[in-house]
């Protein structure tokens, strides 16, 4: 047993914590947040450089051949920001679907230039904007001549704005689920971001899109598969960026109890506004130790697919209530969108329908441990 | 990192297949017997009787205190072996600090960090042997969660110290050997200056014990009536007890981490799974399932959070937060269980089941929640020392002590 990050882990760290206090100061990524900046190209562009994007993806693609536990510490770093951008979407889930369903000539094509950053392949999964999962995908994906036509409107697609390509999850004639490769710029092909109490959504439909059939990702009947194995090693690196920035949230909260002064003393001297901290370390810590647990198992190939689903629910779950606990300390001006709680408050609520709900998760996480009886008729 | 339980090295590996063969043999006999909570409502003494064997053998074999240095009863072994002991030995629903009723667990480290020469050489042995019972005895009736305001007084007179007053809810349904007794040995002293740790041989007169009916089972007053305690019997200095506390419950307030699995999912899911309604399987209830992952999310959590406590100790770095909120934590999941088992068991989870260890008992659980709220301080006094720790408010944090 050792439950302590590794030399090269630190330095990783260190390295993604300096890269960010130079690239993306906190004040500027607040300010980003208040003006809905999803996506910065050009910072995307020279995070390849350090080998952020595309971080498990093998060397011979261009990847950093990295541990699922290495890349979560990088991840864990853009989460205390929240760097916003398609650094999850494009640079993990992605290629992970490249690399569960890809064919080779695929995984060839695509997983260098994720990468290098010169493509952004955005998952575009659910149609249904209330939950996630196989009946969620409604978009029909008709038997052509020559492939399939790809017809429907995903509402909420998370960093669909920043989309070179998407991985668009549809149903065949026979029920199944694939999924198709779609340039944006292909006829029928639509996008629109959504704004609102959320960051990086943006509705895209598709239009009787026409899609060869070399464009599926995976079997005609092994779309929903390819994704399950996928996220099963996406999801936990997902939660590591939550865990992050419950972590920035707790120091910021623990902080502010010290400086803050009413009624004479300093806040963090009245128990009530302990207790909000007591309840933000125990909703991080689950989630760091849920998540870190989650991420050995990856690497040390044994069966992780509960233990996505439950870090998926518990970090969620986590990010959400440390938002509304450190409201509780910082009252009112943690709503001003200048103050950096709120850039964390707005990706908390997007994050938690992101992929799936906590009790989605939760669900599923019980139904991979014992699984239900087929029912008869 | 790595959270494997079981990396054991050819060394270790070897140890373990020992341990394996040796448990094999002196369990054998205790097949029929559910084991009791260590505060429990069953008193079943033939239970009691083999538990306090087996300690006495683990003693004899140095097993219990595997650690310590052989001159005090233990082997000298490596934080590994006593990894391996506590794992196999948890495979029989056992744990090495609570195979038969006593504190050893607690006390032995105190005075092992605290003790003279003398002190260690005389104390240690029986202990670490497994023969004695020893109680804590710190709660008082006007104290409660203020501990430091301890009105049991121990006035030094020559070569003893004279003890009067009164300890409530502690010890168990059958006599201790010794009382591990925190006193105040400077009435007119400052706060937290006047305190000190008393090892009092229980059969000294002048000591009366009563029961106390409790919720979750007998507990006990201790009253002291001009009991006459050697002086060389007061472990870590007069006036110095504080300072012992701070550390020694540092392991009893969650800080010495833990390594076992709660047995208690496991038995649910086999009831949820053979007990029907409405013509289903209570596991096909999908509120029932809904309630299962909550539960199964809370116990994980506090698995975890145990784990790296333990490992902060066995690396000796401690958590500067770790121990009290794990301790927080273990109380309020155990209060939603016990509301979740009632959700799922209904009436079934308000009748006691003897044939099934009383952790795993669902009525334990039902009152194990409410029950055990207060044990070592409440839920409050664990939130206040957390802020402590993360210097709420304050300019500066305190530090987790060291403990043994």
């Amino acid at each position: 047993m050792d439950l302590k990050l590794n030399d090269d882990q630190n330095m990783m760290k260190k390295v993604a914590a300096d890269f960010l206090k130079a690239e993306a100061p906190s004040h500027v990524i607040t300010e980003w947040y208040q003006k809905k900046i999803a996506h910065l190209p050009e910072l995307y562009k020279k995070t390849a450089g350090v080998g952020w994007l595309g971080m498990m993806v093998p060397d011979e693609f261009g990847g950093g051949g990295s541990s699922a536990t290495d890349c979560a510490v990088v991840f864990e770093e853009l989460g205390r920001g929240p760097l916003p951008g398609p650094y999850f979407s494009c640079g993990v889930l992605a290629a992970q679907l490249f690399l569960e369903g890809g064919s080779a000539a695929q995984q060839k094509s695509w997983l260098p230039k994720i990468c290098d950053g010169t493509a952004i392949v955005i998952p575009a999964l659910s149609d249904d904007p209330i939950q996630f999962g196989p009946k969620s995908v409604q978009t029909r994906a008709i038997k052509s001549a020559s492939g399939f036509t790809l017809s429907g409107t995903k509402r909420y697609v998370q960093d669909g704005a920043a989309a070179s390509q998407f991985i668009c999850a549809a149903r065949s004639d026979s029920g199944d689920v694939v999924l198709a490769l779609v340039d944006r710029n292909a006829p029928g092909v639509s996008v629109q971001p959504v704004f609102g109490f959320m960051i990086g959504a943006a509705e895209v439909s598709f239009d009787n899109v026409a899609v060869g059939a070399d464009a599926l990702i995976g079997a005609v009947d092994s779309g929903w598969p390819v994704l399950e194995a996928a996220l099963t090693k996406a999801l936990p690196i997902l939660c590591a960026y939550q865990v992050g920035a419950c972590q920035e949230i707790f120091e910021m909260t623990n902080e502010y109890t010290r400086t803050r002064v009413v009624f004479g003393q300093p806040i963090g001297r009245f128990q009530r506004v302990q207790d909000h901290c007591v309840d933000i370390s125990i909703h991080l810590d689950g989630a760091r130790w849920i998540t870190y647990e989650t991420l050995w198992k990856i690497d040390s190939a044994v069966a992780a697919t509960a233990g996505a689903h439950q870090s998926k629910a518990v970090a969620s779950e986590a990010y959400y209530q440390s938002c509304h606990f450190a409201h509780m300390v910082f009252a009112g001006a943690g709503t001003d969108y200048k103050h950096p709680l709120m850039a964390h408050s707005v990706l908390a609520h997007a994050l938690y329908q992101y992929l799936g709900t906590p009790l989605f998760h939760k669900r599923a996480m019980i139904d991979a441990l014992y699984p239900r009886k087929a029912k008869v008729g | 990192m790595d959270f494997n339980l079981q990396p054991d090295s050819p060394e270790i590996s070897e140890f373990r297949q020992e341990v394996r063969a040796w448990l094999a043999e002196n369990m054998k006999g205790s097949e029929h017997l559910r084991w009791s909570g260590n505060w429990s409502t069953r008193e079943n003494d033939e239970e009691y009787k083999f538990r306090r064997a087996l300690a006495g053998k683990l003693g004899k074999k140095r097993w219990l205190f595997p650690t310590y240095p052989e001159k005090y009863g233990g082997a000298g072994l490596s934080l590994d072996h006593q990894f391996v002991l506590e794992t196999e030995i948890d495979r029989y629903g056992l744990s090495l600090g609570s195979v038969f009723y006593t504190l050893s667990r607690l006390v032995a480290p105190a005075v092992m960090k605290f003790g003279t020469e003398e002190q260690k050489a005389e104390l240690l042995p029986p202990m670490t042997r497994g023969e004695l019972a020893v109680w804590q005895l710190l709660t008082e009736p006007q104290g409660g969660s203020d501990v430091a305001n301890c009105q049991t007084k121990a006035i030094r007179d020559g070569d003893v110290y004279i003890v009067n007053g009164q300890k409530v809810l502690v010890g168990h349904h059958l006599p201790p050997d010794f009382l591990w007794t925190f006193v105040c040995t400077n009435p007119a002293g400052k706060r937290h200056e006047n305190l000190g740790w008393l090892y009092i041989p229980a059969t000294l007169p002048g000591i009366t014990i009563q029961h106390m009916h409790l919720m979750m089972g007998i507990k006990n007053a201790v009253f002291f009536d001009n009991v006459r305690v050697p002086a060389k019997y007061l472990v870590g200095g007069e006036n110095n007890g504080w300072k012992v506390a701070n550390s020694y419950l540092e392991l009893e307030h969650g800080g010495g981490g833990s390594v076992a699995e709660h047995p208690l999912f496991a038995r649910l899911i086999a009831h949820c799974q053979r007990t029907n309604f409405d013509g289903e399987s209570l596991m096909e209830d999908q509120d029932v399932r809904d309630v299962l992952a909550e539960m199964l999310i809370d116990l994980d959590v506090q698995r975890l959070m145990g784990l790296r406590n333990f490992w902060h100790r066995y690396v000796k770095q401690p958590h500067s937060y770790g121990g009290p909120q794990f301790l927080f934590l273990q109380r309020m999941v155990r209060l939603r269980n016990a509301e979740r088992v009632q959700k799922i068991c209904g009436y079934d989870a308000l009748a006691p089941d003897d044939s099934v260890h009383e952790v795993a008992d669902f009525e334990y659980t039902v009152r194990s929640g409410p029950g055990w709220l207060h044990g070592g301080g409440t839920l409050d006094t664990d939130r206040l020392i957390i802020a402590r720790r993360l210097g709420l408010g304050r300019p500066s944090q305190e530090d987790a002590p060291t403990t043994v």
